[in-house]
């Protein structure tokens, strides 16, 4: 706030007088910066994050161009493109990424949400601008040549990065500056998703870990700018149609937990396979990251001679799969060999995001799982759409593990609640067992391969904070109103010799010194009441539900802090100490 | 080594932009803002230029192969067409509809409901789902979009494309074996032909005899008769409606009046056949002389009693047991008690008992049809002319 003040009134600030430019110009120039300088940096932070917006879903529609002009080229025109095509371009592809990737953007490797999260937690908010470039470029060739990856965590990055500049360059605080990243995140995520909710969400839920009042506004502003830009560009409609949903009966939930089971499994095999593979193929000889990216694209390629669907980001597959397009069989395969692809793609370092392909597979695994079910169960009143659309947000949670982004996204997806009740259920069997089966997360997992230590959002959720109920006594502390007799007062407290004295009057709290009780006993010239006893206070009061890291900032010099009831201030529930805290966060220490 | 690298690029990047008043940042961001939109306008224009005339391409090849009959390759190419255009409404109807060539019915479908929910009017659309659910045999889905159809918009030629949507829905309920739904069905598509449209007049009235109403179908077809009095087919028509109507005169004089060098329906023929038998065996015509009566009648016991001996000795062999046959036997022996009062000369003289002879041919022509089945030749033309008083049920 203090900056902007500066940068308003400071008279360096100032435009230097110029006679060629009319007075007129002049005043309105003057009158505008001094309005925008003029607001709090947190107001300025709100008009920041709607130009961020506006400029990442500039970004991510000339990405998305990119991404289809590259496969138009590569790849042509044809969703059965010819075999010379499907089994070069990916190769050619592959090449020209690992060189761009290896010698003028290494920056651009490794995943968007954990660059953005280490931006957050270790760069001080800063992602380097030849990233924004370096993903752009890589990664519309690489997806646009055929590579099984998809354009979300690319254009998440972009969005952290554009903002990233954007603040650098303004001289914003290093807490805004810190909190930038993921408004641009949720910017970019938002236009390559056309779908802001999901977005916030994601970003909330796997990047910044807090509902914070402060930053929410920035990422909320950010992502509809985007996505209003990015639909004006290219159109408001969703990346896939929809069906028509149909109502589903309560005893057909069994159905989607059985596709909770399947995506959950299915999500735990991937996730085990890359946790396995990836560590080793980073031990290969250096030189072999340049052909990497090539052999994965030749593996591709063989795949898409037969199964060309498996190819690239797979949005109009989905959209397929979502109208009963494909045979439970067929749906089957499309899913394994988009793991298949998907993994090979990821493993060789080709940069791209796995959204779309985790969605892709997770709508050919409702179809598939749904088409059966329905075979046998002929009652099922799910339609095909409704379980592939459930799949795509039920491996999404199991593999990325982060449930309630993948519940909105369906439903923001989708446009209709109908589908709310089974893609809770489904959702939330795949990802209790995949947090069953895989202890560590995806993105978690990635970060401390790549040697960062991030911290992790799930573990953070895990954690339950110990509360002053824990730490404080009960029942330790005598308590006295301010009319009762200092010889009573004294007579009690020397029943009790440890306890300490407290005076309670009305809502206000005072600790009594021993000394000063005795003293004024033992003067006969009047009679005293505690009031008398002038103790230490008013002192800060605790609930039973404070965190202890509340109560710590409280305790302050305070010898003991009285715990009351929220309902009645006057009513002592216990009494806590520094000591008494200290020793309750020793035993707490997390597993 | 990644870490280190940005660290260090950070520090610098900020140093660097410590030397820039936020007005003049602010300044550059609007420029910046400026020029990335009309890179990206400029970029999006070529881009959706680019990608319409790939969606135009293959969507003009895939009407190409959808007219010669390939929904195959039109379904593919209509596919390409709509991942260039996803949301082009007209690239989804056809799509839609070659997948409903190619029988794709259920994905057909998909393609089709939301499009009727944004046009819910739409007579092309609602004709698509119909066809789709007169395919499936969903007869009250069909209906519906028949319905839809016929009181839907039209582009080009409503009347014209409104009359081939009822008989459209008339032939689905017709050969779905809805006679009763058809009913109104035909009778609302007789009333919107145009009058002196002969083709239209005699296809609705060959619908209108399938659909068992005669009266309409002689109508419509007496209708095309007067512009083309030899026309076959209306004269085959109007006497399969007069047969059926119990005009046995009306039906042999149109059927008799098709020409000879062309080959007749053997059905038609044997239809020709009855009628002039029913015609020559009826002892109930008007205008009959009193002898002539008495011998029609006598002719038509003597085949009925014909016919029941056969039939009881048939059934004899067929170790069928001799209560099957006892109404037959009953009614055969009282022909035979009444063979003296029902004699030639006996039913001419008196010519009332014409009526209790022939009331015994029927329910022995009637008793042995059960029996035997259906009779043939002349037994078949008395049986008729029994059915036709209320005597039997053929």
């Amino acid at each position: 706030m203090s900056e902007a003040t500066t940068h308003s009134a400071g008279p360096a600030n100032q435009p230097q007088e110029n006679p060629g430019i009319p007075m007129q110009f002049r005043s309105i120039w003057q009158s505008w910066t001094g309005r925008i300088f003029a607001l709090r940096e947190d107001q300025f932070f709100l008009l920041l994050a709607v130009l961020i917006g506006i400029f990442s879903g500039l970004a991510v529609v000339c990405f998305r161009v990119a991404i289809e002009w590259t496969q138009l080229e590569l790849l042509g025109p044809s969703l059965s493109p010819s075999v010379a095509r499907v089994l070069l371009a990916p190769v050619i592809g592959g090449l020209v990424v690992a060189v761009l990737v290896l010698r003028v953007f290494p920056s651009s490797q490794g995943s968007g949400v954990n660059r953005t999260k280490a931006a957050v937690y270790i760069w001080d908010g800063y992602v380097p601008f030849e990233t924004v470039i370096g993903k752009f470029v890589t990664c519309a060739i690489a997806i646009g040549s055929g590579q099984s990856l998809g354009p979300e965590d690319p254009s998440l990055q972009m969005g952290a990065g554009i903002a990233s500049k954007i603040g650098r360059s303004l001289n914003l605080s290093q807490e805004k500056i810190r909190l930038i990243a993921p408004v641009g995140a949720a910017a970019g995520l938002a236009a390559a998703f056309n779908a802001p909710i999901s977005a916030v969400l994601f970003v909330i839920e796997e990047v910044i870990g807090v509902w914070s009042g402060g930053v929410l506004g920035a990422i909320v502003l950010a992502a509809v700018s985007s996505v209003v830009t990015m639909r004006s560009f290219l159109g408001a409609d969703s990346l896939f149609r929809v069906p028509e949903l149909r109502v589903v009966r309560a005893q057909d939930l069994l159905a989607y937990a059985a596709l909770g089971l399947v995506a959950g499994g299915a999500a735990i095999a991937f996730l085990k396979w890359i946790a396995y593979a990836r560590p080793r193929i980073e031990r290969l000889p250096y030189w072999t990251k340049y052909i990497q990216p090539a052999a994965a694209g030749f593996l591709i390629g063989c795949i898409g001679i037969r199964f060309p669907q498996v190819m690239g980001a797979g949005y109009s597959i989905i959209d397929q799969a979502l109208h009963g397009q494909f045979s439970w069989n067929l749906l089957l395969v499309l899913a394994a060999l988009k793991i298949l692809a998907t993994g090979i793609s990821f493993l060789s370092g080709t940069p791209g995001g796995m959204f779309a392909p985790v969605l892709f597979i997770g709508a050919m695994m409702g179809g598939a799982v749904g088409t059966i079910e329905q075979h046998f169960f002929t009652g099922l009143s799910g339609s095909i759409g409704t379980f592939a659309l459930v799949g795509m947000g039920t491996f999404f949670a199991g593999f990325l593990r982060i449930p309630i982004t993948s519940v909105f996204m369906v439903i923001e997806l989708s446009g209709n609640y109908t589908a709310i009740l089974p893609v809770m259920i489904s959702t939330m069997v795949a990802y209790f067992i995949s947090r069953q089966f895989q202890k560590v997360p995806l993105f978690d997992m990635l970060a401390r391969q790549d040697g960062l230590v991030l911290p992790s959002i799930e573990e953070q959720r895990d954690q339950v904070a110990p509360v002053v109920e824990k730490a404080m006594e009960r029942g330790a502390a005598l308590v006295f109103s301010p009319s009762d007799p200092i010889a009573t007062v004294l007579s009690r407290s020397e029943s009790k010799p440890d306890a300490p004295l407290l005076l309670q009057h009305r809502r206000e709290w005072r600790l009594l010194d021993r000394a000063t009780v005795k003293k004024l006993s033992e003067d006969k010239s009047r009679t005293y009441t505690a009031a008398d006893a002038d103790g230490k206070g008013p002192l800060p009061i605790l609930f039973p539900d404070l965190t202890l890291e509340e109560a710590l900032q409280v305790v302050e010099d305070w010898p003991i802090l009285p715990v009351v009831n929220r309902a009645d201030l006057a009513k002592l529930e216990g009494v806590i100490t520094l000591a008494d805290i200290l020793r309750a966060f020793r035993n707490t220490r997390p597993e | 080594m990644v870490l280190a690298q940005n660290s260090a690029e950070g520090s610098s990047s900020a140093r660097a932009s410590r030397g820039f008043s936020r007005e003049l940042v602010l300044v550059v961001c609007f420029l910046c803002l400026i020029v990335l939109l009309g890179v990206t306008a400029f970029v999006s224009r070529m881009y959706h230029r680019r990608v319409h005339s790939l969606a135009d391409h293959w969507f003009e090849q895939g009407e190409t192969a959808f007219k010669s009959g390939d929904a195959k390759k039109a379904l593919m190419d209509y596919r390409n067409a709509l991942a260039f255009s996803p949301s082009n409404k007209m690239f989804q109807f056809h799509l839609a509809l070659a997948l409903a060539a190619d029988n794709q019915l259920p994905e057909a479908r998909a393609y089709l409901l939301p499009l009727l929910s944004d046009a819910p009017g739409s007579g092309e659309i609602n004709l698509a789902l119909a066809r789709i659910a007169a395919k499936q045999s969903k007869m009250q889905d069909a209906m519906l979009y028949y319905n839809g159809a016929i009181y839907g918009e039209w582009d080009t030629q409503p009347i014209e494309m409104r009359w081939n949507v009822r008989k459209e829905l008339c032939d689905f309920l017709l050969d779905s074996g809805a006679i009763m739904q058809a009913e109104p069905a035909l009778i609302a598509l007789a009333d919107s032909t145009p009058e002196g449209d002969l083709g239209k007049e005699k296809t609705v009235a060959s619908m209108l005899l399938k659909g068992q109403l005669w009266s309409r179908a002689l109508d419509e077809f007496k209708a095309v008769l007067q512009s083309d009095r030899g026309n076959p087919d209306a004269l085959q028509g109007a006497g399969v409606a007069s047969f059926q109507l119990g005009d046995y005169a009306r039906a042999v004089s149109y059927l008799s009046r098709l020409p000879k060098d062309q080959p007749v329906d053997p059905q038609v023929a044997a239809m020709l056949q009855t009628a002039r038998q029913i015609e020559s065996t009826n002892p109930f015509l008007t205008g009959l002389s009193v002898n002539e009566k008495a011998h029609r009648a006598f002719t038509a016991l003597s085949l009925a009693e014909a016919r029941a001996q056969s039939c009881i000795a048939h059934s004899a062999q067929s170790g069928a047991p001799a209560s099957a046959s006892a109404d037959l036997s009953r009614h055969l022996a009282s022909a035979q008690d009444q063979e003296r009062n029902w004699s030639e000369r006996n039913l001419a003289r008196f010519p009332d008992r014409v009526d209790d002879a022939m009331t015994l041919v029927f329910r022995i022509e009637n008793s042995a049809a059960r029996l035997c089945g259906d009779p043939t030749g002349a037994d078949q033309a008395i049986w008729i002319i029994g059915h036709n008083m209320g005597y039997t049920q053929p």
